[in-house]
């Protein structure tokens, strides 16, 4: 996906000039990401072709064969650590947190085009069948709505993201009226 | 050369590609359902992507999804394995579609060999022989009664999009064949969505002879071999071996010509197996063709020494036939049992938790399996759980090598078609070489019973 340049926007005091000569320079050495701070500045640039790896799981080993942490092979997810949604999920003890997953496997999009403003943010408040973000496969772009009412406590995966079937996208907060 | 693969396959035979490519320097990708998140083949592979629920249809056999995994994970290429989208011609045409290697022949071959009567026709039309029939599809019984005066009795009624043994019925007599013709009809009809049926002669002790066939882009085809795979139950493969006792060298030479002959006109690439069937007399007759690696492949990977996934990887990579297989020789004997997760007696599938799992070793033996001690025998997909492949320097030596191979292999908590396997190895018949594919029948008359 190609980000296109804002006409409009908050480009004050940023030389797109010497934007376009860091992406050359990204290309010339096979950089796929850069990030660049200095005071109230700030820019990230990111090639459409830095994916995520799909690191595969572990096997559900017996404790006593698991080598300690420090020495465990790079496998992605770790066995013992919660996860970003177990924590919600623990947090939202005594109210209810509704994971929405995606239902199919493709690039995720929080925003209909590019450029333009994300679907829902934290915080927003959504109702059951309202399109949350578009997950991109094989060119098709599919709206992904939400399988429940509440708000949004937390989203899983940024913009341009690989998801998979199953993946975890968006926590919602579904208190429950007795 | 391809840098990443993506396998579309669960089980032993995506363990097996991933085996390949890790020996090639291959990056590769697996895919699974949520079933089996805790898969070797999710293990060993270098990235993983769940495309899907348990379900089949779902997951492994939901194109989009596949094809969403290979794009977002880069590939250049997909392994189909076998079963599943790896004769899917649709499938492949998508893979050409989005620009991603399929490994295997083209949609067009898939395609014709897809249509079991089609193929046929065109195999016989480049020089197989096949068993005497009717060229086509009988629309009427008058059409049914002068090829059945042609072909002679018994014959068999089959179903054109059948396959696989399903829609078939065997007329004995004259009087049978009308009958017998109006519910083959509408069986077909009800199971395959068309009515269509041909004739065929009917051999009542048949021999599964099967040629494994390599093709590449540049028009070379070479066959390495054939495999006996006679021992069946209801037309899925128990036993197989290399060399088959009933193909004599020269029989071997000259169809292997012929076939390879026939997949050059055709411009067959990659690899596949070419069946036959052998009547009582010896004669050997086209059947059908399988566009995609085997379940039994090892057999031939043993007396050849070709290791058969990387030769596809290869070829479909552009490489040419005399370059990935050089001087091709055929050494010993080799047999393969399919360890089955089922009741050895009823055949009722049995999944569940693996308890306790001791492979065994030593010379001449190898396995090929995804199963391992506490894994989960999920109840959605095949029952294959190991392939056991022995090689001995003749027949007797890996008779006796599959036979202790059996005695040591430990797979305890679900039900193996181990002690089958092993009371097959022990029969007389078997160790005479007299088999047929009504073999297993006759050793279990009992439990031979349709339903049983």
């Amino acid at each position: 996906m190609k980000k296109k340049k804002k006409p409009e926007g908050p480009t004050s005091g940023v030389d797109l000039g010497a934007v376009e000569q860091v992406l050359e320079f990204m290309t010339q050495h096979g950089i796929e990401e850069f990030d660049y701070s200095n005071g109230e500045f700030h820019i990230r640039l990111k090639k459409p072709s830095a994916h995520t790896a799909f690191l595969p799981r572990q096997l559900g080993l017996p404790e006593i064969l698991v080598p300690n942490s420090s020495t465990a092979p790079a496998a992605g997810s770790a066995v013992d650590t919660a996860t970003p949604q177990e924590e919600d999920e623990a947090a939202g003890r005594g109210e209810d947190v509704h994971i929405v997953k995606s239902p199919i496997v493709g690039t995720f999009y929080e925003a209909p085009s590019p450029g333009a403003e994300a679907f829902v943010k934290v915080g927003d408040r959504v109702e059951s069948g309202q399109v949350l973000c578009i997950i991109e496969a094989m060119k098709l772009m599919n709206e992904i709505e939400s399988d429940a009412a509440g708000e949004i406590i937390r989203v899983y995966v940024e913009n341009g993201q690989p998801v998979e079937y199953g993946e975890s996208l968006f926590a919602l907060r579904t208190t429950r009226r007795k | 050369m391809f840098r990443k693969i993506l396998i579309a396959n669960r089980g032993e035979i995506a363990l097996r590609v991933i085996c390949a490519c890790k020996e090639l320097g291959i990056q590769t990708v697996a895919v699974y359902s949520e079933a089996d998140r805790n898969s070797l083949h999710v293990r060993y592979a270098d990235e993983a992507i769940c495309i899907g629920p348990a379900r089949s249809a779902d997951s492994y056999l939901n194109i989009p999804h596949v094809i969403s995994a290979a794009e977002i994970a880069n590939v250049d290429a997909i392994h189909p394995g076998y079963g599943f989208l790896s004769e899917n011609a649709n499938f492949a045409e998508v893979c050409d579609a989005s620009q991603i290697a399929f490994i295997g022949p083209s949609a067009e071959s898939i395609r014709l060999m897809g249509e079991k009567d089609r193929a046929r026709r065109e195999m016989a039309a480049v020089g197989l022989p096949i068993v005497p029939g009717t060229p086509g599809v009988i629309e009427d019984e008058q059409a049914a009664e002068i090829a059945a005066a042609e072909i002679g009795y018994p014959l068999m009624i089959k179903a054109s999009a059948g396959g696989g043994g399903r829609g078939m019925r065997v007329a004995r007599a004259a009087g049978e064949l009308l009958p017998l013709f109006r519910t083959a009809r509408s069986e077909a009809q009800q199971a395959f969505g068309t009515p269509d049926v041909y004739l065929e002669k009917f051999i009542e002790r048949p021999r599964h002879i099967e040629f494994q066939v390599l093709g590449d882009r540049f028009g070379s085809v070479i066959h390495l071999g054939e495999r006996e795979c006679s021992i069946q139950r209801r037309h899925q493969k128990l036993i197989e071996e290399s060399p088959s006792t009933a193909v004599s060298p020269e029989l071997r030479e000259q169809m292997g010509a012929r076939v390879v002959a026939a997949l050059q006109k055709i411009g067959y690439t990659n690899a596949g197996t070419v069946e036959f069937i052998m009547d009582e007399s010896g004669q050997l007759h086209f059947i059908e063709m399988n566009t995609r690696i085997q379940v039994e492949h090892p057999v031939t990977e043993w007396i050849t020494g070709v290791d058969l996934i990387k030769a596809q990887i290869l070829l479909a990579a552009g490489e040419k036939l005399e370059d990935v297989v050089k001087d091709l020789r055929f050494e010993g004997h080799s047999i393969e049992c399919r360890i089955n997760a089922e009741d050895p007696d009823s055949f009722i599938p049995s999944a569940g938790r693996i308890t306790a799992f001791h492979i065994p070793g030593g010379t001449g033996v190898r396995v090929d399996t995804a199963a391992y001690s506490d894994a989960v025998i999920p109840p959605y997909y095949d029952s294959l759980i190991a392939k056991l492949v022995v090689h001995g320097k003749d027949r007797a030596e890996a008779i006796s090598r599959m036979r202790r191979a059996l005695e040591m292999f430990i797979i305890e908590g679900i039900k193996t078609s181990i002690p089958l396997h092993r009371r097959i190895l022990a029969d007389p018949e078997f160790v005479a070489g007299n088999l047929d594919t009504h073999f297993v029948e006759r050793m279990t008359p009992v439990l031979a019973r349709p339903g049983g």
